[in-house]
């Protein structure tokens, strides 16, 4: 492994190229640490309030909310102590987390040189200085939840034909489509083909919104 | 031999046409999810489950079976051609697939592995099929300690061993739990953690878990990159025929049956899924061309190197199956998401389904071999056709999925409130994977969770709080034993790396002052 700068000279085939910091969040991962220590002292808050019915036999209810609790306690310091040792990159878009790179690598046998690597595209845009290290898209970011949220506020006044549609049109516009015109054609027909195939097909309701009664098969 | 006088039953009922239509559509997004990059069957499972209550419960669960499958034959397809895996469990397949491909040999690299990936899964189902009994068997001695045994299995090995930070993985553990404790406990009416309110007494929808962390925690994970310039892939055309000659049979029915071999008791162990015994046998087929003398590996591309770690990762699948539906024990989060649904609908897997669901649960086995034909022939001649798949702009992809979340969101009940849980939990999606922390764990302990409290509960209510019944039987003692074991080595090789990665960083520091 070697520990060059660039992501370009890692050469270790799989994971490891995809670990080599892209932003460096130092320390953020704090972050982290404050809402599982958060989610500990609200589920002890919830431990000590709850109200068991009388009578209740020895493992009760707080019993295992205890041990969670406990444990969230131990791992939320845990994670504190190794983010302030060694502060680490935040994640690298496509970097599969779900597996141990180390035995990965163990069990494939990768020796940093024999191995194509295998690219994920942003690896490939960071490699090629397409993107500025240290970029999180905060913009885009805000604009997809804020589609989210105004989805979910707008489905019950305007229907799911509507919101659906508004909802896919931002969101196609906010991941970069380059035709806002054509891409009102293509929310519609996705919405009312989801309305079509799912609400009359499949029996879900959705709601009509202000459309009620405008077709019979809104309802 | 009763298992074969009931796979055939269960062929009649899968061969009927409502259950035909539901395996060709989940074989078809099986493959199109496995495909395209950042879309996993998990996902594609989470999506579905919501809009699939109206269904009859047989034809809901071939289709997940089919979708897992098809998702394991198409992720090397887009691993091959463009050098992007389509998931995780294609990476293997991928160091020599996307060789063989710029050597000129796509077509025949993804034959080679749809071929894999069919023998894999078939020799894991038969398997299944004939151990099936005896796996029930072997459960039907569990009790209520020896469940929780197996929980605290799947626990620790998913997110200790598998995941890349120990740390991590247990705090993605820990958070599972907490969500899963939310709503009325069942054992005692006792509210917990509902603040009160109503909405909550049901719990959090293990739908809005998933759908949430899946899919609305992608696509604002994609959100937060997606507009940084991507430079254009070039995807290689495949030429020639798939079909491979007696020759290249001759190389490869080998490393198909090595990787079969690695993949089916891995996919019957809790380690998350299918990267695992990939990587083991492409190192395994690695290793022996070394000492062969090939050359092949790393330069022209090796037919070898893409066989084996196929045929291994359909091969966890088909074990997989074997261990949800005999032991109820989720093996990755595709499995999990398939306990989720069996939940839905008012099921338990574990031995007891093998007899009180028998017109469910050999229909379905029955189908998975369906199912591999039908992937085998939507896949060995047309994975040029599924490669188009890749062309599709993402901004329409990642707008269809959030318009796909919402609607499974609010199929559950019709409410709101479950798409703004949905949504806040979308959110520690994105910040889980903004900072490298696992999801798998969340899931596996979300969906094990409530069992495992329940287990524990009863075990120590039986022994009146004497916590010695957790390790009284031999059963329990020897699951413990293997994982301390597995712990231990998973530590050691933590330790080992993390050494050489501080002397190769302090070597090149050194040779950077030197300078």
């Amino acid at each position: 492994m070697t520990g060059a700068p660039e992501p370009t000279a890692v050469t270790t085939g799989t994971l490891r190229a995809l670990r080599t910091p892209r932003w460096f969040t130092g320390r953020s991962e704090l972050i982290v640490v404050a809402g599982v220590l958060a989610l500990a002292v609200g589920m002890t808050i919830g431990i000590v309030t709850m109200q068991v019915p009388d009578g209740t036999a020895f493992p009760g209810p707080q019993f295992f909310p205890i041990i969670v609790a406990a444990f969230l306690y131990a791992v939320g310091l845990a994670l504190g102590i190794s983010v302030l040792v060694s502060p680490r990159r935040a994640h690298v878009a496509d970097d599969p987390t779900e597996l141990s790179t180390d035995m990965l690598e163990d069990l494939g046998g990768l020796d940093a040189t024999s191995e194509i690597r295998v690219v994920a595209p942003e690896t490939l845009a960071a490699a090629h200085g397409a993107t500025a290290p240290g970029g999180l898209d905060v913009k885009t970011v805000l604009i997809t939840v804020g589609a989210l949220v105004a989805f979910i506020l707008a489905l019950p006044v305007l229907g799911w034909l509507l919101s659906a549609a508004a909802l896919f049109w931002v969101l196609a516009w906010a991941f970069g489509s380059a035709r806002p015109l054509l891409d009102i054609g293509i929310a519609v027909i996705v919405s009312s083909f989801v309305q079509l195939a799912f609400g009359v097909g499949l029996g879900l309701s959705l709601p009509a919104g202000i459309l009620e009664g405008a077709f019979p098969w809104i309802s | 031999m009763d298992q074969l006088s009931h796979l055939a039953e269960g062929f009649a009922v899968a061969f009927t046409a409502q259950n035909l239509l539901f395996l060709v559509i989940g074989a078809v997004l099986g493959t199109a999810v496995g495909v395209l990059p950042g879309l996993g069957s998990a996902m594609a499972v989470a999506l579905l489950l919501p809009v699939t209550f109206s269904l009859d419960p047989t034809g809901a669960f071939i289709m997940f079976a089919s979708i897992y499958f098809g998702g394991l034959f198409g992720d090397s397809t887009s691993g091959i051609l463009l050098n992007t895996p389509g998931n995780s469990s294609a990476i293997a397949t991928t160091f020599e697939g996307h060789r063989m491909a710029r050597n000129g040999y796509a077509a025949k690299a993804l034959g080679t592995s749809a071929i894999g990936a069919f023998l894999g899964g078939f020799i894991a189902c038969v398997l299944v099929v004939f151990f099936a009994p005896y796996i029930v068997e072997l459960a039907k001695v569990f009790g209520p300690a020896e469940y929780f045994a197996l929980a605290v299995f799947a626990f620790v090995a998913i997110s200790a061993v598998v995941a890349d930070s120990i740390v991590r993985g247990l705090v993605a553990l820990g958070l599972g739990f907490a969500l899963a404790l939310v709503g009325i406990d069942g054992m005692s009416g006792a509210e917990r953690f509902t603040l009160g309110t109503p909405v909550l007494f049901d719990g959090i929808s293990i739908i809005v878990i998933t759908v949430g962390l899946l899919a609305i925690g992608e696509v604002i994970h994609v959100a937060s990159h997606i507009r940084r310039g991507r430079p254009e892939d070039s995807i290689i055309s495949p030429k020639g025929s798939p079909f491979l000659s007696l020759a290249d049979w001759r190389k490869v029915i080998l490393p198909y049956l090595r990787g079969t071999a690695f993949g089916v008791p891995f996919g019957a162990i809790p380690v998350g899924g299918s990267e695992v015994p990939t990587f083991l046998a492409y190192g395994t087929e690695k290793r022996l061309a070394k000492r062969r003398g090939d050359t092949e590996f790393g330069t022209t591309g090796s037919i070898r190197g893409v066989a084996a770690p196929e045929a291994a990762g359909n091969a966890t699948a088909g074990s997989a199956m074997g261990a949800l539906l005999g032991l109820g024990l989720p093996t990755s989060a595709t499995a999990a998401m398939m306990i989720a649904a069996f939940q839905q609908y008012g099921m338990q897997p574990g031995p007891l389904l093998f007899e009180r669901s028998a017109d469910l649960v050999w229909p379905l086995l029955a189908s998975l071999f369906l199912g591999l034909v039908i992937l085998l022939i939507i896949n060995l001649p047309f994975a040029a056709v599924w490669a188009k798949l890749l062309l599709i702009p993402r901004h329409y992809l990642y707008a269809t999925i959030t318009v796909l979340s919402v609607l499974g969101v609010y199929a559950i009940g019709s409410r709101t409130v479950d798409l703004w849980m949905a949504l806040g939990i979308g959110i520690i999606g994105f910040g889980m994977r903004h900072f490298s922390i696992p999801l798998a764990p969340v899931l596996i302990a979300a969906i094990l969770g409530p069992m495992a409290e329940t287990q524990l509960r009863r075990a120590l209510a039986v022994s009146e709080g004497d916590p010695g019944i957790l390790v009284a039987s031999p059963l329990t003692i020897v699951l413990y034993v293997i994982l301390a074991a597995i712990v231990a080595f998973s530590g050691l090789q933590h330790l080992r790396h993390a050494r050489r990665d501080r002397t190769a960083t302090s070597r090149s520091v050194r040779v950077g002052a030197g300078r």
